[in-house]
């Protein structure tokens, strides 16, 4: 007896979210070229961020090369000053082809890890 | 639609940015997800822009999915996400023009919907929260689990079948209130 009550209010919850079901029930969406815009949109920002941070560089080049200049054609004035002892002794102290390679592959390690950190 | 092929694709995308993997999930589950955001935010157009938003988002965050549960329920769970933040928004955006005295202007630009296209559902689903709207469309349209929906919405499974329970009693109550009305 128990047990038919509890089939019965079973049967009930189950018709009950069977019209709910069918209540809530709705026709496929059509993609109609919904999926191909999502995916240009997406392919778009990828080529803006990838190229984001050459063109960052070549602007900063830009902006950078006019100062450079200037400032390198002032130390070259500079050194006509500067004692032949001082020359030598700085030209010593020129960083030495392993100090290049070390500063390289660290520019290299920090431009990688910037890429990660961004993506 | 199998979880293991999504969880292929979702690999394909995270680990290639294969664009054409994603579309291929996009494909397969814009149905569900623009279903989903029509029946949360009533208008066609604007659920049309959140899918594409959520979608967008999705792209954004697929290495966060880590193929525990369904990928549907992920993806209605950032789909759930980008409503919430776009009504958070445009309360804000309303409240901006209230203070201008623009709210007329506001209510001109509301979005055309077909008569025909506003059914019963949508009046049954004007007497549910936010909430109540988006537990009872994932369950009952879209066919989540309770655990799905615990882990789509942030809410213990409990809390979602109280929620449900809840929903359900609201619709069966409107309904009553209609079979007086006309009876």
């Amino acid at each position: 007896m128990k047990s038919k009550i509890i089939n019965m209010a079973e049967k009930s919850k189950d018709a009950e979210d069977r019209l709910l079901e069918l209540l809530f029930d709705s026709e496929p969406v059509a993609d109609d070229g919904f999926s191909v815009r999502v995916v240009r949109k997406i392919s778009r920002r990828l080529w803006l961020r990838r190229l984001t941070l050459p063109i960052a560089a070549v602007i900063g080049g830009a902006i950078a090369f006019k100062p450079l200049a200037g400032l390198v054609a002032a130390l070259s004035n500079l050194s006509s000053l500067i004692p032949e002892a001082a020359i030598n002794s700085a030209a010593s102290s020129v960083p030495q082809l392993q100090t290049i390679v070390l500063g390289a592959v660290l520019l290299a390690v920090g431009l990688v890890g910037m890429r990660m950190i961004e993506e | 639609m199998s979880s293991s092929a999504d969880n292929e694709l979702v690999a394909r995308a995270v680990s290639g940015q294969d664009t054409a993997a994603f579309g291929e999930l996009v494909r397969r589950h814009q149905s569900h997800v623009r279903n989903f955001l029509r029946k949360l935010a009533g208008d066609y157009a604007l659920a049309d822009d959140l899918a594409q938003d959520c979608f967008m988002h999705a792209w954004d965050k697929l290495q966060t999915y880590s193929g525990r549960g369904s990928f549907i329920g992920w993806l209605l769970k950032v789909a759930y996400t980008t409503f919430l933040q776009s009504k958070r928004k445009s309360k804000r955006y309303a409240e901006i023009l209230e203070s201008a005295g623009q709210v007329a202007d506001q209510e001109g630009r509301s979005s055309v919907q077909p008569v025909d296209e506003i059914a019963d559902l949508d009046k049954y689903l004007a007497v549910l929260t936010t909430e109540e709207r988006a537990i009872m469309v994932m369950s009952y349209a879209c066919g989540l689990s309770h655990r799905e929906i615990g882990d789509a919405t942030d809410m213990p499974v409990g809390t979602v079948k109280s929620v449900i329970f809840r929903g359900k009693e609201k619709i069966r109550n409107s309904f009553e209130i209609k079979d007086h009305q006309h009876g």
